[in-house]
């Protein structure tokens, strides 16, 4: 009975809020974004700590200050994530993103991307805007994206009803198999994977930024078994909703015969290209993750 | 090669590849790949050992349905004929 309440409450906070920003110029919902992380990085104390301890740790800097900065202005970026993911839509359209985002791509990814039955492995970070990176990339072919499901399904529904575009799929990850994962890469279409988070049993020991922590492998896995090439990418934030898509080459790891090493030789890769591009733009990375544990 | 020469083969495999402390002696043919630690994911790492060690070309896809020891037995000689 409280549980129903509970849901019902958040459901219409949601709803209200996704409401709020369809009838709000991206301005004035910008502003607000920005004014509520302030205020929960206020208020968070613990999210604060981890945000701080995790810039310091990462060597961004060694001045507390500026350190204190970074995560401030990081959490900042992680609310301005949900704004632009929605009003985006509006600006950047299927006929005007390759004008309006700087993007800086390969000819060989274009084509890879734009090949009919490729399956591809896109693999970001939480830096930039992931969402509207993964909505860009579906203008040239269907994405499936991994998703933490929130507890309460009617908010799951309603987030369900908001997702960006209709060629990119939410896939829940506590229903996450192999099987769904291969499928999404046999149907030539393009699998979305953010690899910077703390992996639990399915991971390796491996440093991020010189300290070690558990490395999520599936990616790596997902490679090495069915040979689909894997495209590193970022959306990057230039300006109020202007990025920068930078994407790799087609990255292929040839199977040696002994697992464990080509594991780590394709992780480590991927690993180096988010550290650069976290040293590039750390106030636009989600330091508040508790990465190293 | 017979189906008690894969099937060594395949117990040697899965000891470096199952998540579970299993006694290796006593899988057989009717043994479940659930059964001897493999789960949606580390059926990965078990794919990518026959992958190598059978060298032979298969949809991982096709590997990942394969519910017993037995079925992945006939899956492989299928693969190799």
């Amino acid at each position: 009975m409280l549980r129903q309440l509970r849901y019902s409450l958040e459901y219409h906070f949601v709803l209200r809020a996704l409401t709020w920003l369809e009838n709000h110029s991206f301005e004035e919902c910008s502003e607000r974004a920005r004014r509520l992380a302030r205020t929960w990085f206020a208020i968070d104390r613990k999210r604060r700590r981890i945000s701080i301890g995790n810039v310091l740790k990462a060597g961004i800097t060694s001045d507390e200050k500026r350190a204190e900065e970074i995560a401030r202005e990081a959490l900042e970026n992680f609310a301005l994530v949900a704004v632009e993911s929605i009003k985006s839509r509006d600006i950047i359209t299927k006929e005007n993103w390759l004008t309006e985002v700087d993007v800086d791509m390969p000819d060989e990814s274009m084509q890879l991307l734009k090949k009919e039955g490729q399956g591809v492995l896109l693999l970001s970070a939480h830096i930039g805007n992931w969402e509207v990176a993964a909505r860009l990339l579906s203008f040239l072919k269907p994405v499936t994206g991994i998703t933490r499901d929130a507890k309460n399904p009617r908010v799951n529904e309603l987030m369900q009803r908001f997702k960006p575009s209709e060629n990119f799929t939410l896939t829940p990850k506590h229903s996450v198999d192999s099987t769904r994962l291969l499928s999404v890469l046999k149907k030539g279409e393009v699998l979305a994977l953010l690899i910077d988070q703390y992996a639990m049993s399915y991971g390796v020991r491996l440093p991020f930024f010189g300290h070690v922590t558990s490395v999520h492998k599936s990616p790596a896995m997902l490679h090495l078994v069915t040979r689909t090439p894997i495209v590193y990418g970022l959306c990057l934030r230039t300006a109020p909703m202007k990025f920068r898509v930078e994407v790799s080459e087609p990255l292929v790891f040839p199977a040696t015969g002994n697992r464990a090493n080509d594991i780590e030789k394709i992780l480590l890769d991927l690993t180096a290209r988010t550290e650069d591009a976290i040293r590039r733009y750390p106030e636009q990375y989600l330091w508040a993750h508790n990465r190293w544990r | 090669m017979t189906d008690q020469e894969i099937l060594e083969k395949l117990r040697e495999i899965m000891k470096t590849s199952s998540q579970e402390e299993v006694d290796w002696d006593v899988v057989v043919p009717d043994s479940t790949i659930d059964g001897l630690g493999f789960d949606s994911l580390s059926i990965l790492d078990l794919t990518y050992d026959i992958q190598q060690e059978f060298q032979v070309e298969f949809e991982a896809e096709e590997m990942v349905k394969v519910a017993t020891v037995k079925d992945m037995i006939e899956f492989l000689k299928a693969k190799s004929a």
